[in-house]
């Protein structure tokens, strides 16, 4: 099963992201709480999908797309997490080899469609949004 | 007056900043909040819409299904809609939670649909019928039931198809069941039905009084019907029986 990791330093958001894939559309999630902790999960698990925020104490979201692409064996679809959209902030994401962008507030419908759109229908369990 | 020393200037300003940046975070989560009570809002009215269509498309279906059987028999018209609004005033003189169940009444209106499975010749035949005959008709309670399996709304419908010609004295068919052994609605039901073959006309006999079926249903409660459905029927006055059926004429 398509496995999620979402990357976050804030415990709201990642509790946000599992009710929504996890609880709700039923994908398989795994969570990191920083830069580091998301290259071993990563590398761990090789999820299909990467939620990643960009703004990181330490390592941000940047240098672990960076890092991610740099090492993957399978092609992972990298989803940065930004603040505002159409900024410095998304050429840099894209630059470091991020597909898509959430910005925040993101909303959970959008979400969804996206993990719906890339990865199929999860674990079927989850209401069909 | 005093100058507030610089040690103490650089401690305000550090407050202020951590301060401004924990508001920051706070209102980013509550933006954030706001996104998903959207969200929900948005997702609750659609699945509203949703569900709205749904249950048009429900009583379109029955209704189709209700009308295709009717269109073979001429003589009964609106039987299935008049026996129907029949059994729902039963139900609610029983004071029972079957009138709100929407797939009861709709075990109502499709009671007869096995009888797709009913040669013409036999349906429509004015004389008496045969043993065998007969025995070809009253499979319509049956493969009506089978007809109408695996469709999850109209599960509670097939107990009112299987079971409408049930006798209270276990003398009906297809299965003999007796007394409360019969599905409430099924009990409910054949008053109904006996109410309506009899006030109406057919080919084979004039239409009674609403006088005498009230009369003839009452001297088979207890033998054919349930006592208590009979007594309900019994309950409901005329102008109301009356107005159901000039609505459904």
């Amino acid at each position: 099963m398509p496995c999620v990791l979402v990357v976050d330093d804030d415990p709201f958001i990642r509790k946000l992201v599992a009710t929504t894939l996890e609880d709700i559309a039923g994908f398989d999630l795994v969570e990191a709480g920083d830069g580091e902790q998301a290259l071993a999960e990563a590398e761990r698990r090789a999820p299909t999908l990467v939620l990643l925020d960009i703004d990181m104490p330490r390592l941000d979201g940047i240098e672990v797309c960076r890092r991610l692409r740099a090492t993957e064996a399978t092609r992972t679809t990298i989803v940065m997490l930004t603040a505002a959209a159409g900024d410095d902030e998304e050429r840099r994401a894209e630059e470091a080899g991020a597909d898509l962008f959430l910005t925040k507030p993101f909303s959970p419908l959008d979400l969804l469609r996206l993990v719906h759109d890339e990865l199929g229908d999860g674990a079927g369990d989850g209401e069909a949004i | 007056m005093a100058t507030v020393p610089d040690s103490m200037r650089d401690e305000h300003a550090q407050l202020r900043a951590e301060l401004e940046q924990r508001e920051n975070q706070v209102s980013e989560k509550e933006r954030q909040l706001e996104r998903y009570a959207a969200d929900l809002r948005e997702t609750f009215k659609s699945e509203r819409a949703r569900t709205r269509e749904l249950q048009v498309s429900y009583v379109a279906t029955v209704r189709a299904l209700t009308n295709a059987v009717e269109a073979r028999d001429a003589y009964t018209g609106k039987h299935a809609e008049r026996v129907t609004a029949y059994a729902l005033e039963i139900a609610r003189a029983l004071d029972s939670s079957l009138a709100a169940d929407q797939g009861v009444e709709f075990g109502f209106l499709l009671h007869d649909v096995g009888k797709v499975a009913v040669p013409d010749s036999i349906l429509h035949k004015p004389e008496p019928l045969s043993a065998p005959e007969r025995e070809v008709m009253e499979r319509h309670a049956v493969i009506g039931c089978e007809i109408l399996e695996g469709i999850a709304f109209l599960e509670p419908a097939r107990a009112v198809v299987r079971w409408h010609h049930e006798r209270w004295d276990g003398s009906g068919y297809p299965d003999g069941l007796a007394g409360e052994r019969i599905p409430l609605s099924a009990r409910v039901f054949a008053p109904a039905d006996a109410l309506d073959a009899i006030t109406t006309l057919r080919p084979y006999r004039q239409a009674s009084s609403l006088v005498e079926a009230r009369e003839r249903i009452a001297a088979s409660a207890g033998t054919q019907f349930d006592p208590a459905a009979v007594e309900a029927l019994l309950s409901i006055d005329d102008a109301t029986l009356e107005r159901i059926r000039r609505e459904h004429e």
